[in-house]
């Protein structure tokens, strides 16, 4: 098996068989709070992707080189990487704000409330902190390019389930439901039935 | 047993990491600091915040930069009223007279037994949806359709169904944004100063019998209205009276001659001064009605239509 293949693989495991929305119900505030509207949740997964990805970078060297010589990685691991995400996002913001004032307008809403989201610190745990994760059935030896990609994944995962997920509720906007099930109640539903088609990835390759 | 040195070294992980986070951000701080008008926090504060969009700016904080900057007026923010605009005006330190505070309001009172449907719209639940299904099957293609469009689109909830499954407008949540005028299919819904009592409530284009054919309380645009009012403030226009809300102080003239009673004047409730209903004045009326001339006793019905001033 190609190193690349398997990277693809990895990728790939991590965006379907194991989506953070879907099948693991991480993330679920920003999958109904921003799920509404199509132009917020394209906004919003924007920039999870940009920070998880970063995040995930960051973590890893701290991990690396901070955490694991000295023996502390295990019981420190939570408030480091928390600390490692939130001034990561008050970098990039300050970052944005300056060198593209039109990128702010659209990411800079979000970029904050990713600051809490769980779906960021989990990628960044389970790709960085070994032994944290490991369903997935491919060896996964927590290299950096490991990490980025499989954090890629995960992030490209949550983005394409929020995107489609908001371009359903739409149209469920318009659609004739029943008047108790409006709203919150037949957003709940269809992500349920969402999550039994995601359920089918599950054993889709084993390596 | 106890492993003492952990304690050092968890402690030093987390204080250096902390302190180089830190510092790393300090620098980038002065490297990509953005100088911003200190005003724009303040007036930030001030703004509801609710980003409705009524300024016709993307949400509050494009509000606030144009207010800093000087390109809007004071009383920019609809949704926010008087008090805003006052605030607004001490942060920015210039006097702003403060705005009328405005209302929607629903330009019919046209229900299913007034305008009968000629078809029944099954389908998406918008007004607009209507509009392109051969016009909604409502009779009178100038009437409200009672569907949601202006509903869904209030961010304060002010939109319920009135009479008969016409839209009405709930006076004390409204805060006169005026999304519902841009979203109305019909264009029926206009923005009126909320101290104003007397109100047109129809947007019939129509005019004489073949209005009163489609709703049985339609404006014929007979201009008796126009005749009567002492300060000439309401005009018929395209057959439908308008009212002229600088000019107009409530006095009721127009309403008491209104044939179809679709001149009304809104009578607050005592001790609410935001609830209230409808009402035509009565005894005006029975004394105009025999005023100009050929036009029969009776009900509104009856009569409407027929007025000296149909042309």
């Amino acid at each position: 098996m190609s190193e690349l293949w398997r990277y693809f693989l990895l990728f790939l495991g991590a965006a379907l068989v194991y989506n953070i929305l879907l099948i693991r119900f991480i993330a679920l505030c920003p999958f109904f709070g921003i799920s509404n509207r199509m132009e917020t949740s394209i906004g919003m997964s924007i920039s999870v992707i940009f920070v998880m990805v970063m995040a995930t970078s960051v973590s890893w060297l701290a991990w690396n080189y901070a955490l694991e010589p000295l023996g502390v990685g295990e019981f420190l691991y939570i408030p480091s990487f928390i600390l490692v995400i939130a001034s990561l996002v008050q970098f990039v913001e300050m970052v944005i704000k300056k060198a593209s004032p039109p990128l702010y307008k659209a990411m800079g809403i979000y970029l904050p409330l990713i600051t809490t989201n769980c779906a960021v610190l989990a990628a960044a745990t389970e790709s960085v902190k070994p032994g944290f994760f490991t369903k997935l059935n491919i060896a996964y030896h927590y290299g950096f390019l490991e990490s980025v990609i499989y954090t890629m994944g995960v992030a490209v995962g949550f983005s394409a389930v929020l995107i489609v997920f908001a371009a359903m509720r739409e149209r469920i906007e318009l659609a004739p439901v029943p008047k108790f099930f409006r709203g919150v109640p037949i957003a709940f539903m269809a992500a349920a039935l969402f999550s039994l088609a995601f359920m089918g990835f599950a054993g889709m390759f084993k390596l | 047993m106890v492993q003492l040195d952990l304690v050092w070294k968890a402690a030093l992980a987390l204080t250096g990491l902390g302190m180089l986070f830190g510092a790393l951000l300090a620098v980038a701080f002065r490297f990509f600091r953005v100088e911003v008008d200190p005003r724009v926090e303040e007036l930030l504060e001030a703004l509801p915040g609710s980003n409705c969009g009524a300024c016709g700016l993307p949400g509050c904080e494009a509000a606030a930069e144009a207010l800093a900057a000087g390109e809007a007026p004071p009383d920019i923010c609809k949704a926010g009223g008087p008090d805003t605009t006052a605030a607004v005006a001490r942060i920015l330190g210039v006097e702003a007279e403060t705005g009328v505070r405005r209302v929607a309001h629903i330009r019919c009172r046209g229900g299913e037994s007034l305008s009968p449907s000629l078809a029944f719209y099954q389908g998406v639940n918008s007004c607009r949806g209507a509009m392109l299904a051969a016009g909604g099957g409502k009779s009178c293609p100038y009437g409200c359709l009672g569907l949601q469009d202006c509903a869904d689109a209030c961010p304060v909830n002010a939109i319920s169904f009135g009479e008969e499954g016409v839209r009405e407008v709930v006076i004390d949540r409204c805060t006169g944004c005026g999304i519902c005028e841009e979203v109305c299919p019909r264009g029926l819904i206009e923005m009126v100063p909320a101290a104003r009592r007397v109100l047109v409530r129809c947007n019939s284009r129509y005019t004489g019998k073949k209005a009163v054919s489609l709703c049985k309380v339609a404006c014929t645009g007979c201009r008796r209205c126009e005749k009567v009012c002492p300060r000439d403030a309401i005009r018929v226009r395209d057959g439908v009276a308008y009212i002229d809300f600088e000019r107009c102080d409530d006095c009721g003239e127009c309403a008491a001659v209104c044939p179809t009673d679709s001149i009304q004047i809104w009578s607050t409730l005592p001790g609410h001064p935001h609830k209230g209903e409808f009402t035509v004045p009565p005894k005006a009326r029975k004394k105009k009605a025999s005023g100009p001339g050929h036009e029969k006793e009776g009900g509104s019905d009856s009569c409407a239509g027929e007025g000296p001033g149909e042309d």
